[in-house]
């Protein structure tokens, strides 16, 4: 559940945070090693946090400016920590957000309910009523490499034909900076190409 | 006996690989040519993907080509950097430049958009040129606009690109800015 309302990543900050507060690194290195490999994004988030850097610092600033002049922007997939700092960073934007966690359905309301009406959630058949011009998608990437992104199966979903020619950005925002160490399960690969702008921490 | 398996004669391939065509296509190229219709270099590049960045991939090549071949052509009578910024870039806001029309975003007939009327792609189509071979306000003339941006993005947009383009060349053969 809390992977499903708050994101992988973000769910995995916090579950390394406790877990360090719990046992330190042992403990940590012990979790990645007996859980990593079936969850890739836990293992990425708590391998970072044993060479030194639990929470790399969110900053939406270079996301902001691939967004600039934009009006309404749809985010699709879940990442709390970094969707409040987007929203903060974005007030005269309208959000919305399709809220996928990997398989994981997430209660929507109780989601939506901590940003007060700054986010509405939309469906999948909603997406062509938030297009235009001066309208985005952005998604989160859980690293690249030189060809390829990882990100939520939803964007595949989302980002076909119909709609990339219907929305002036598509934003990657990738949370990682590189690649994950183990098999990606839980998120699909597509190619860098498919979005607009890749933006990193 | 069996007589000996014939292989079929090697045929070279009569398709290029979709790589050699999208190693071939440079957006900055179109990008550069637009700029007189597109100040904002964001909306620019939108355009730009949508005609040579998305659809199949010959259309890609193929717009890539006469575009830039009519910007040559431009060039010939208006090097680059000093053609001014042209009347269907004015006001490409769905509605308020005269004399040309703007793209629509091809959204589904049923949904109802949000927003404040932005459902247009940020380049406008002159009809001054097409008023050449159809009188201005005459159902004819409306047909061709219709003609001219129906169907997908790619299609919509690189013709009204091409006729930005020959609306200035036109222009400049009949002496004018």
């Amino acid at each position: 559940m809390t992977a499903a309302e708050l994101g992988m990543c973000s769910a995995s900050r916090l579950f390394v945070r406790e877990l360090a507060a719990a046992g330190g690194d042992a403990l940590v290195r012990e979790a990645r090693d007996r859980l990593g490999r079936d969850y890739p994004v836990f293992d990425f988030v708590a391998a970072r946090a044993l060479e030194g850097d639990p929470a790399p610092p969110i900053d939406p600033e270079p996301v902001c400016g691939a967004l600039a002049g934009i009006a309404r922007l749809l985010v699709v997939g879940l990442e709390a920590f970094f969707l409040d700092a987007l929203v903060e960073a974005l007030p005269d934007v309208e959000i919305g957000l399709i809220a996928d966690s990997g398989g994981m359905e997430p209660d929507l309301r109780r989601v939506l309910a901590n940003y007060r009406d700054r986010v509405e959630g939309v469906s999948l058949g909603d997406i062509h009523r938030w297009a235009g011009r001066r309208s985005a998608l952005l998604t989160f990437v859980y690293g690249a490499d030189a060809h390829v992104v990882y990100v939520n199966a939803t964007w595949l979903r989302v980002s076909g034909p119909d709609v990339r020619t219907s929305f002036r950005s598509l934003v990657g925002w990738d949370i990682f900076g590189r690649p994950m160490l183990v098999y990606p399960r839980w998120l699909v690969e597509t190619a860098r190409d498919d979005l607009s702008n890749l933006v990193g921490p | 006996m069996p007589p000996p398996h014939r292989h079929r004669p090697h045929r070279p391939l009569d398709r290029a690989p979709a790589s050699a065509v999208a190693s071939l296509i440079r957006p900055e190229a179109v990008e550069r040519l637009l700029t007189p219709w597109i100040p904002d270099a964001e909306e620019r590049a939108f355009v730009v993907r949508c005609m040579i960045g998305e659809g199949p991939i010959h259309h890609r090549g193929a717009s890539y080509a006469l575009l830039l071949l009519l910007g040559q052509l431009l060039e010939r009578v208006d090097p680059p950097g000093t053609l001014e910024p042209q009347p269907a870039s004015i006001g490409h806001d769905g509605g308020s430049a005269a004399d040309s029309t703007p793209v629509p975003l091809r959204l589904p007939p049923h949904t109802t958009p949000r927003g404040d009327g932005d459902h247009h792609y940020p380049l406008r189509m002159p009809t001054a040129p097409l008023e050449r071979i159809a009188p201005k306000g005459s159902p004819e003339l409306a047909v061709l606009v219709d003609c001219l941006l129906d169907g997908p993005p790619h299609h919509a947009l690189a013709n009204a690109a091409m006729v930005c383009l020959l609306d200035a060349l036109l222009r400049r053969a009949d002496g004018g800015a």
